[in-house]
């Protein structure tokens, strides 16, 4: 059973973490849960994020769910927000481009233009 | 949607946008009254009579976007418990909140199955940070009772600072979830 006291543990360790480097989010990533974007695969693409983070162990990333943004016909749609830099939407998401922009685009820095359908502010 | 989760996990966001801080989630399978029952009860702005009637109307939505003209995701749930000889009851109250009470008869030919409980609320839980969420699962059959429960304040206190998304915190909620789950018998609903 997991208790609280794991979760104790967790916190040392992530403290521990953060005097190193900081505590600073470099990428939030918003998933569009509107009911179309669920109908078309959103919740599966927001659990391949989760996963992602998880196994690379990625913690200056943040992932949150929002509604639906209007642009109905390219869900699942997912925005990557940088300090600094455009807002950049990638939409038609599927958990295998999930795991290639996370690589491409998260991890090396480099866009995925290919499933890009916006860019802006 | 092609199951229960996928709905449960659309009435959750539309407690979000109502401004929800506290979301309780229960979902109920009781043999013997051949029932499965999901209650989602929010703190959110509430709605007026004539607006929980609205909102079971296909053609109304809350959504200011232009383009939109619909509003499928709760006249979808209703219809789909309503298939399977169950009922959707909506009570709501400007300024305190919205209770939704769907019914299934749970042996019943066209009932869709619960489906994938843990992604959608551990999509909810983490995507939503702001929010705290009060989760209760319950299986009875045969005067046996097997609950779990999960309140997210509790764990968002022990963790202070770190954020829901830091990856060992994904991987405890993640396993509670699992562990819940299958200690509930809902994996197979």
């Amino acid at each position: 059973m997991k208790t609280l006291a794991d979760l104790k543990k967790i916190r040392e360790k992530a403290q521990e973490e953060m005097k190193l480097r900081g505590s600073n989010v470099r990428i939030k990533i918003v998933v569009g849960m509107g009911t179309s974007g669920i109908a078309m695969g959103a919740r599966e693409v927001m659990k391949t994020f989760l996963e992602e983070i998880a196994n690379r162990n990625l913690t200056d990333v943040i992932v949150t769910q929002t509604g639906e943004k209007g642009l109905s016909s390219m869900e699942p749609v997912v925005d990557l927000i940088e300090e600094g830099k455009a807002k950049v939407t990638y939409g038609n998401m599927t958990p295998e481009k999930v795991k290639k922009v996370v690589v491409e685009h998260i991890v090396n820095g480099r866009v995925v233009s290919d499933y890009v359908v916006a860019t802006g502010e | 949607m092609q199951d229960i989760s996928l709905h449960l996990l659309d009435i959750i966001e539309n407690s979000v946008r109502a401004e929800a801080r506290r979301i309780k989630i229960r979902v109920k399978a009781n043999v013997q009254k051949n029932l499965l029952r999901v209650i989602v009860e929010d703190d959110g702005v509430g709605m007026d009579a004539y607006t929980v009637q609205q909102a079971q109307d296909p053609f109304y939505t809350s959504k200011l976007e232009r383009i939109k003209k619909v509003g499928l995701g709760i006249p979808l749930f209703k219809q789909n418990a309503e298939l399977s000889n169950g009922s959707f009851k909506m009570a709501s109250e400007p300024g305190f909140g919205t209770v939704l009470t769907v019914d299934f008869e749970l042996d019943h030919i066209d009932r869709m199955p619960l489906g994938n409980l843990k992604d959608t609320l551990l999509g909810v839980i983490i995507g939503h940070p702001e929010v705290d969420f009060y989760i209760c699962l319950i299986y009875s059959e045969r005067g046996k009772e097997q609950s779990f429960h999960l309140d997210t304040a509790a764990i968002k206190e022990e963790l202070g600072d770190i954020p829901l998304t830091y990856p060992d915190v994904i991987e405890y909620i993640d396993q509670s979830l699992n562990e819940g789950i299958q200690n509930t018998n809902m994996e197979d609903v």
